[in-house]
């Protein structure tokens, strides 16, 4: 029943574009509305809960639910997570400043959350001997970052998109090396060498936060300063994105040039984003440092920065909600994933939503299943026939799902060289169902969902870690190619 | 003079794989206006091949075919493999979204270069596996001048990636594609109406860009040994860089800038500071940026409104 | 109406598997002796390779020990990627593991500054088979050991042996900035300048790639070169790039670099045991890593099975005083660790401070076909 729809969807896409598509209209401009109109279907799934559910709302039940888990919640480890994503919520609130609102490609924040921590950590243990009063401290820190902030956003004042993301990349990797170098300094007037930053060592030993003779002794302390500094920011920011300056902002983003010639002190506000995101960074770092009560250098280069800008962009570049959501799935999902069990859960609720997505009608879904279970049958069968050794169920069960599987997988004794073959034939089905005709499509779907299962348990369950990043890589293209203005962005058109 | 001397040859010899990685970037970006950052990887991906290649081969201890031969079976399947792997990924990876914004790109650059980086530790392993050249080439091959010593690998690396570039700008200036792909970047819109065939043009683009890594790859491997599933980050980054000072989007820029990293990295690892060799050039560089913003032979940009 | 049903069909088949996953519950082990050995390791990332081998290894060793004694103990994997903050994540998680009785690991020394307190704190001990920095064992951390020689044994060692034994003059110190190459090359430095040996110190990026420039930096008259990669590919590509450029100077790697790559003939490199693939004792381990791993055994392994043997030998001598999963008696049975003969070869036991006793660092020389020759 889904091939008769085609025709007619394809009737009916051709004659709205013909009814828009006047002379002398943009084919862009003429879609325009098309663009930002929700999706049908699961795609449009984004947008629906985006708009159904009223602001107040989503940050209540969220502030809810964060409230429960601080005051309830006794697992450490749980209580660490949370510390986690706030520290996340906080660079990805700054970084949404910088590269959400103002455009600005900033690929050198990391390292004002790396500068922040290193000068708590500073200012704060025996590696040069001073203990400062917390406040103190985190006032210098945050006055520090944001000045740092002011300089690396001068070059922004001359170069545009690429060309500062060059130049803020440098800043971070500079910085890296600096911490790395300064372990290690000669002074012309000096007889010995001066360690300030003990380099690749890190610095251990570092003192818990202390507010009115309260030492931040439990990590619980943290998640609540976590989240009312969370909260605040989260009012303070959506407060100045209704302002003036936060419309202000958006124009840049938008078109520089323009907003320029409108009247906008663009170089101003540039500075004013990126102080602001700085600022914020730097106080996270403080807390980071204070919290792990020890840092080091390689914590605050590129896989974090890669991480940061993957929640903004994967929430919604400009969405603050959007930015919470990313952080979640950058920095909890990641943990989720840790448990076997868990991850293969969801791999398997992953598959069959997609094969729900792709079949388009129950009767497909339906054969879909089934041909998978034959195909596996059929396997079993051959590989069994051709006396290939197995590996003994209970030595390739995992978790529920891997015991409700085993009586119909076959995995084989050489399970890298089965499972590296699987992988390989898999991308290049992948490859090819994209680019083939439907009715080998009908085809090879079972197939590749086959050899999804087939590749799952028999190599990726051996290898979650790896699994795990995997993932999150394929998560990034495909939401991406889906939905690339974000989970809970706003589709927008971007004059180029 | 000769300590001199021979930091330049040290440096000529990483510019020119900086330059090939370079050019790689420029291409892409010229046609598309987008930074594929999963070129690093790629550039992995054309290693480990040539590694394969090699073992394949009878291994670098007994070779099955000559050594030149090995070499050149090397390159070439590697730079077919790399080719087709950035057909791919541009199929995959970019084609759905080419009218998006300009940083869903980059995302899903990073979300593939996280997939291919994994793909490589799932597949290979994690060992670090090495070229281990100097089994089947002399490390004594080679000429020596006024105390400057030129190997034979690193002679080899230099002449080769020079020829690739001069090969690669014949195919841009003299082919119906290459003269199609100059055209789309100079304005696609119009490029289309003149019946160019954008897809393909651009599959031909991402071919050439990945093969030239994957050429890169393999003059790493030979270069340097090493070869490991995270190689591509700071190799990628350097390229990047490269293709940014020469001005992005320009193939002598990408040239120029990649042997002048190389240089003045090896300058700043001999004469300055080994530590803070890449804290120099990247300040020599930004130092670059802020005079021309458009690097050394950018076009000025036109803003559009 | 079609989308309801669709709907509806998704909805109903994830039912069916939660169902399904419900009704298969998990059937508890019946075992005398049972537990988990935390495995904390850089399972990916840049360095996934060590962590890989480090896993390897340790689950071999508590699989032996298991078939012999017939105890089900087990291990669970923490990857930290090597770095400290993801391993004081997983530090609370590892406490919370109700099944965890001593962790294997983790690799790196900062790692073990990041979360050796908290897990000091619940009795869990960390056998590191690669954290070789001094100041760990200077007594902050009394539930860490490890069952290799630390850098404060190497370093001086290996700079003695250049300097007495083999009367250098001038050497050239590569300090790679990681926390093991930092740490290394200030032990070598300050030794070599105590014994009137002309040092000089070249500082590189973990992340350099082209060592041709830091060669040509190296003097004609320099004796040798101190390596301190973790990467024998770098260290041979030294080595070769010293012949290339047609120096005399002599590559001497540390630990890192005892890895078959680093093959140039005249080489020397120092390590914490004999070559273990060549040892008698360690054969069975070496020929079981190689089958069920398809990977080559290098420097990182063998301590990794140690480290895990020591835990799960601890862990089996409380079970069998009548102490099961009791962590605190885990870490007290480890300190009494007395292994007459581990896979590197030595006897182990440990120091009050948690140091090997009595460990030491051998030297081999590369031949010119080669292998390696003992030469101290």
């Amino acid at each position: 029943m889904s091939e008769n729809q085609v025709p007619e969807e394809i009737q009916e896409s051709a004659a709205t574009e013909a009814a828009k598509l006047g002379i002398g209209t943009d084919e862009w401009v003429a879609q325009h509305e098309e663009r930002i109109a929700r999706k049908k279907g699961i795609k449009g799934l984004p947008q629906l809960i985006n708009e159904s559910i009223p602001a107040w709302a989503r940050w209540g039940v969220l502030l809810l639910i964060s409230f429960a888990f601080g005051a309830f919640v006794d697992n450490q480890y749980l209580l660490r997570i949370g510390v986690n994503l706030g520290l996340f919520v906080m660079l990805s609130y700054g970084l949404n400043i910088v590269m959400g609102y103002a455009g600005l490609l900033d690929l050198g924040y990391v390292a004002f959350y790396g500068i922040g921590a290193y000068g708590y950590a500073l200012m704060s243990s025996e590696q040069i001997g001073h203990h400062w009063s917390t406040w103190l401290t985190v006032l210098i820190i945050i006055i520090g970052t944001a000045l740092l902030g002011y300089i690396v956003s001068l070059p922004s004042r001359r170069l545009f998109g690429d060309y500062l993301a060059i130049v803020t990349l440098f800043f971070g990797q500079v910085f890296v090396q600096l911490v790395l170098a300064s372990d290690n300094i000669t002074f012309p007037w000096a007889e010995d060498y001066v360690d300030i930053t003990a380099g690749a060592n890190g610095i251990p030993g570092i003192d818990p936060f202390s507010f009115f003779g309260h030492k931040f002794l439990n990590i619980r302390d943290y998640y609540w300063l976590l989240l009312v500094l969370v909260a605040l920011l989260t009012i303070a920011i959506s407060r100045v994105n209704r302002t003036r300056i936060g419309r202000a902002w958006r124009t840049i983003r938008e078109d520089a040039l323009a907003a320029e010639s409108m009247g906008v002190m663009v170089n101003r506000l540039k500075t004013m984003a990126f102080v602001t995101g700085a600022a914020i960074a730097g106080l996270a770092g403080a807390i980071f440092a204070a919290m792990q009560t020890a840092v080091f250098v390689s914590g605050f280069d590129m896989p974090l920065m890669t991480m940061i800008y993957a929640a903004v962009i994967l929430g919604g570049s400009g969405s603050l909600a959007g930015a919470v959501m990313g952080a979640i799935v950058m920095s909890v999902l990641p943990e989720v994933l840790r448990v076997t069990n868990y991850s293969e859960i969801l791999f398997l609720a992953v598959l069959v939503l997609t094969l729900a997505a792709v079949g388009k009608s129950v009767k497909r879904f339906t054969i879909n299943i089934v041909g998978i279970a034959l195909i596996g049958f059929l396997v079993k069968i051959l590989l069994g026939a051709a006396s290939i050794k197995t590996t003994p169920t209970k030595e390739w069960v995992v978790g529920p799902v891997s015991r409700a599987l085993s009586h119909w997988m076959y995995v084989p004794l050489d399970r890298v060289l089965w499972g590296n073959c699987a992988f390989v034939i898999l991308i290049v089905l992948i490859a090819y169902f994209t680019t083939t005709t439907p009715r080998i499509k009908s085809i090879l779907l079972p197939v590749i969902g086959y050899l999804g299962i087939f590749l799952w348990e028999v190599r990726l369950v051996t290898d979650v870690n790896t699994t795990r990043q995997l993932l999150i890589g394929a998560m990034l293209v495909v939401l991406m190619i889906t939905r690339p203005q974000g989970f809970l962005g706003k589709a927008r058109v971007e004059v180029l | 003079m000769s300590y001199l001397g021979q930091q330049l040859v040290n440096g000529l010899t990483l510019g020119g794989v900086y330059a090939l990685i370079a050019l790689g970037y420029t291409l892409v970006y010229g046609v598309l206006q987008i930074l594929n950052f999963a070129h690093g990887d790629v550039y992995m991906v054309g290693a480990f091949i040539g590694f394969f290649v090699m073992v394949g081969l009878g291994g670098p201890l007994k070779p099955s075919v000559p050594v030149a031969v090995m070499i050149l079976i090397m390159f070439l399947v590697a730079m077919l493999g790399t080719g087709l792997l950035g057909i791919v990924i541009e199929r995959f990876a970019y084609r759905p979204l080419r009218n998006s914004t300009r940083i869903a790109p980059l995302i899903s650059a990073l979300g593939v270069s996280i997939l291919l980086q994994n793909a490589a530790l799932l597949l290979f392993s994690a060992n670090i596996r090495s070229y281990d050249t100097s089994s089947y080439i002399s490390s004594t091959l080679g000429f020596s001048f006024a105390d400057i010593t030129i190997d034979g690998v690193r002679l080899f690396v230099l002449v080769l990636s020079i020829a690739l570039m001069f090969g690669l700008a014949r195919w841009v200036n003299g082919t119906q594609v290459g003269r199609a792909m100059r055209a789309i970047a100079y304005d696609r819109d119009a490029a289309v109406m003149m019946g160019i065939d954008v897809d393909k043009v651009i599959r031909w683009t991402f071919f050439v860009s990945a093969a030239l890594a994957g050429a890169a790859g393999v003059m790493n491997g030979l270069l340097l040994r090493g070869v490991s599933n995270g190689m591509g980050l700071v190799p990628g980054l350097k390229g990047f860089t490269a293709a940014v000072v020469g001005g992005i989007g320009s193939i002598p820029g990408a040239m120029l800038g990649g042997l002048l990293l190389g240089v003045v990295e090896s300058l700043a690892q001999g004469y300055l500071s080994t530590n803070f060799s890449d804290t120099i050039t990247f300040a020599l560089l930004i130092v670059v940026m802020l005079l021309k913003p458009n690097g050394l032979l950018g076009k000025r940009a036109i803003v559009k409104a | 109406m079609k989308k309801t049903t669709r709907l509806g069909v998704v909805a109903a088949s994830a039912a069916l598997v939660v169902s399904g996953l419900t009704t298969v519950a998990t059937p508890a082990t019946a075992a005398s002796c049972s537990g988990t050995i935390a495995i904390i390791a850089p399972l990916t990332g840049g360095v996934a390779f060590i962590g890989k081998e480090q896993q390897g290894f340790a689950q071999l060793a508590v699989a032996d020990y298991n078939a012999k004694n017939g105890t089900s103990f087990n291990t669970k994997d923490y990857d930290t990627q090597l770095d400290a903050a993801q391993a004081s994540t997983q530090a609370p998680n590892i406490v919370a593991n109700k099944d965890v009785l001593g962790a294997m690991g983790p690799a790196g020394s900062q790692e073990v500054l990041a979360i050796g307190g908290l897990l000091g704190a619940n009795n869990i001990a960390l056998v590191s088979p690669s954290a070789t920095r001094t100041n760990l064992t200077a007594g902050t951390f009394p539930n860490f050991y490890r069952p290799i020689p630390n850098d404060g044994l190497q370093g001086p060692g290996d700079a003695t042996y250049m300097a007495k034994t083999l009367k250098a003059k001038e050497v050239v110190v590569i300090e790679e900035k990681t926390a093991y190459g930092t740490g290394l090359a200030k032990e070598v430095v300050a030794t070599l300048k105590t014994l009137k040996v002309k040092v000089t110190n070249i500082a590189v990026n973990e992340k350099n790639a082209d060592y041709a420039a830091v060669v040509t930096r190296v003097s004609k008259t320099t004796n040798f070169v101190f390596v301190t990669f973790q990467d024998a590919a770098k260290s041979e590509q030294v080595a070769q790039e010293l012949i290339k450029q047609k120096k005399k100077a002599v590559v001497f790697g540390s630990d890192g670099s005892d890895q078959p790559t680093f093959k140039t003939p005249g080489t020397l490199v120092s390590a914490f045991a004999p070559d273990v693939t060549g040892l008698p004792v360690a054969a069975a381990v070496v020929a079981a890593y190689k089958s069920t791993y398809k990977a080559e055994v290098t420097t990182f392994g063998p301590p990794a099975y140690v480290a895990a043997q020591v835990i799960v030998e601890a862990a089996g001598r409380a079970c069998a005083a009548g102490k099961p999963n009791d962590r605190a008696a885990v870490l007290a049975e480890i300190a009494k660790t007395n292994i007459k003969q581990t896979i590197m070869g030595n006897a182990l036991s440990f120091t009050a401070n948690g140091d090997v006793k009595g460990g030491r660092f051998y030297i081999f020389k590369t031949q010119a076909d080669g292998k390696r020759k003992l030469v101290a």
